[in-house]
């Protein structure tokens, strides 16, 4: 494949100072001169031995043997330090010769550094001083530049500042004068304004005010016609006749609660005042009378708190709004269920509805709404009144009002009606039921039952967290109220044999008069309808369910079966 | 026709009914049928199924109750017939005291202790 390289042949010209092959001399330089020795020495030797005797001749031949041998060895090492005196002077002529050549070599190379060096040196001197005069020049340009410029820019600048000083005083002066006037021109504005500002408040006042009053006849109006229906119902006895008169009651009772929610919003004093304190299933029964669905809503309270006679009407009205919203915020099939729990804080009363789940944007709105701190009627649109109205009757009562989803699907409402607007419900009295007002203590606090608002006489179960009953109020002890007593005195009265019962069975002849006399009572016709007007109040119902009760003695019962009312449910 | 007292009460009396306003053709309620509780009051009723049963504790007329209850005989037999309907109370006739033309003389006492007491 690759030719094999030829070894490198060493140069032969070169001048060597290594010792060459020569320097010690080789056999064959010496070989000659022992040779011509040896020779004539042997002969001498043998001649030597063949003539001597028998006896001399074996150390004859051994001595003159080793003296050749001797002699051959002297030339020998003579021979060889001849050759190599002759190969040393030389190499010793060589190398003389090459110390000459080396020293030429070295005095012409210092001559040509010295010669270098010196014209270097003129060369740098001679660039150095171009640089510097060209160095000095150009500084001496650049700083005339530099003083023409600055001069130029000074001179710029001291005329710009001039024109601008000028035309800033001329602005300033401008300006000022501008200001002025402007100020003179929106102070007029503003005194203006003001005018129209006091003349739209005292026109908003009295437009308030206006509504207030109307709002206030109405609701006389409308409470006069409810006493007026009221009393109608108690003297008709014909199905008929009641039936129309109590849809005519609840239609009067809804628009009595419109004329409320107009006097709250004017700042009117809320409708009427009730004179005792108003137990918690009339205020809820009361509130669900002023609402179109009250059919749908059904009531789940053994509460037996009462709210006080000056507040019953706000509670009252409240309830209904908020009734009112959830009854028209869901399905019309839908019920909605109202519960009662009493707490440490008040009386806690839950609406819930299985309608419309608000957004949480709706329920901040709500909140806000109820919280009664817009006071203003700014937001307040045609058909929403209902929130507002809550909220300004919750800042007047201290009633505390919440929504959050409900389980049922909807929303839930939680008013609680605070501690101090509560009262004892021992001097609470249910009109309708002339009971002992202290009868109903067995039923438990925070008991959830159901109170139908359709009358279901079969309670579901009590969930009773403590339930003592004391039966101590016997059928005997039961109050009766004989002609011409107001029921406070039948109070007193029923105090007084309530302490000495014995006393009572001793005198059962006068009771059993007095049965009959309640009797004779409730038969008896009342004399004429004028006559009404100076009975005592706690007696008017009375007498007219008596007038009733001698009309409805004669026919049997209408055969219709519905009533008015229930064909009619959310008019 | 009446002045709106401050002692009215707050309930409206299709509230008490549930808006109902005329009873069940077959109700056998009429103005003197006497009515006996048959259970005391549980916790949770109606104020007036209540009072109800509180009053008929003793045999008591219809018309009776309405007066004591202040509410009209219609309203009265509607909650009556409720009451009836869950077996609270039962219903009964009078005694026939005339039947052979001469009143029982206790009755006729009876009549002369509240003539009396009139």
């Amino acid at each position: 494949m690759t030719a094999p390289i030829p070894p490198a042949r060493p140069a032969t010209d070169r001048p060597s100072l290594a010792p060459s092959r020569g320097d010690r001399p080789g056999l064959r330089a010496v070989a000659p001169a022992v040779i011509a020795t040896a020779v004539p020495a042997a002969l001498a030797v043998v001649a030597t031995v063949a003539l001597a005797d028998g006896t001399a001749r074996a150390p004859l031949a051994w001595g003159l043997g080793a003296a050749a041998l001797l002699l051959c060895a002297a030339v020998a090492a003579a021979s060889r330090a001849t050759v190599t005196a002759r190969l040393l002077r030389r190499r010793l002529d060589s190398v003389t010769n090459d110390t000459g050549r080396l020293l030429q070599e070295r005095a012409r190379l210092t001559g040509e550094t010295s010669r270098e060096r010196t014209r270097l040196t003129d060369e740098f001197a001679a660039e150095r001083t171009r640089l510097t005069e060209e160095f000095a020049a150009e500084r001496a340009r650049l700083t005339e530049e530099f003083a023409v410029e600055r001069t130029l820019l000074t001179d710029g600048f001291a005329a710009e500042r001039t024109l601008l000083d000028e035309r800033n005083t001329r602005d300033t002066a401008r300006l000022t004068t501008e200001l002025a006037q402007e100020r003179a021109r929106l102070g007029t504005q503003n005194a203006r304004q003001a005018a129209e500002l006091r003349r739209a408040r005292s026109d908003r006042a009295a437009a308030v005010s206006a509504a207030a009053n109307a709002a206030g006849r109405m609701q006389a109006l409308a409470t006069g016609m409810l006493a007026d229906l009221r009393a109608m119902e108690d003297k008709h006895s014909d199905e008929e006749v009641l039936a129309d008169l109590l849809h005519l009651d609840h239609r009067t009772a809804q628009a009595g609660r419109l004329a409320d929610s107009v006097a709250v919003l004017a700042g009117a004093r809320s409708g009427r005042r009730w004179a005792r304190p108003i137990v918690m299933e009339s205020i809820l029964r009361g509130a669900m009378g002023r609402i179109a669905g009250y059919q749908r809503v059904r009531v789940h309270s053994a509460s037996e708190a009462a709210v006080a006679g000056h507040a019953a009407e706000g509670v009252m009205h409240a309830l209904a709004e908020i009734l009112d919203n959830a009854a028209n915020f869901s399905p019309p099939t839908a019920e909605v269920h109202v519960y009662v729990e009493e707490v440490p804080a008040g009386v806690i009363v839950s609406v819930e509805d299985s309608g419309l789940v608000m957004g949480e944007v709706q329920l901040r709105r709500a909140e806000s709404a109820v919280s009664g701190e817009g006071a203003d009627l700014g937001g307040l649109s045609g058909t929403r009144l209902g929130l507002a109205v809550v909220g300004r009757l919750a800042r007047k009562y201290g009633l505390r009002v919440s929504f959050r989803p409900s389980a049922r699907g909807g929303t839930g409402v939680l008013v609680l009606v605070p501690q101090d607007i509560l009262s004892d419900s021992s001097g609470a009295e249910t009109p309708v039921a002339p009971e002992p007002p202290a009868l109903p203590a067995p039923e438990p606090r925070e008991t959830h039952s159901a109170t139908r608002a359709l009358p279901d006489p079969e309670p579901e179960p009590v969930r009773a967290h403590e339930f003592a009953s004391h039966d101590d109020e016997s059928a005997g002890n039961l109050p009766k109220r004989s002609r011409g007593r107001t029921l406070a005195e039948a109070e007193r009265g029923r105090s007084r044999t309530a302490a000495a019962p014995e006393a009572r069975s001793d005198a059962d002849d006068k009771y059993r008069g007095a049965r009959f006399g309640s009797f004779r009572q409730a038969v008896r016709r009342t004399p004429s309808d004028g006559a009404g007007d100076d009975t005592p109040p706690g007696d008017a119902p009375r007498e007219r369910a008596h007038t009733g009760s001698a009309q409805d003695s004669g026919p049997e019962p209408s055969p219709h079966a519905t009533s008015h009312l229930e064909g009619d449910p959310t008019s | 026709m009446s002045r709106p007292g401050r002692d009215d009460a707050p309930d409206r009396l299709y509230t008490l009914t549930g808006g109902r306003s005329r009873s069940a053709p077959d109700t056998p309620f009429d103005l003197v049928t006497l009515v006996v509780a048959e259970c005391d009051p549980v916790p949770g009723m109606q104020s007036e199924h209540t009072a109800i049963l509180r009053l008929c504790a003793r045999p008591t007329a219809v018309v009776e109750v309405a007066a004591e209850l202040g509410l009209p005989v219609s309203i009265t037999r509607i909650l009556l017939s409720d009451l009836l309907a869950a077996g609270r109370v039962s219903a009964r006739h009078p005694r026939k005291a005339v039947h052979n033309g001469i009143p029982d003389p206790d009755i006729l006492e009876q009549v002369l202790v509240g003539l009396r007491n009139l």
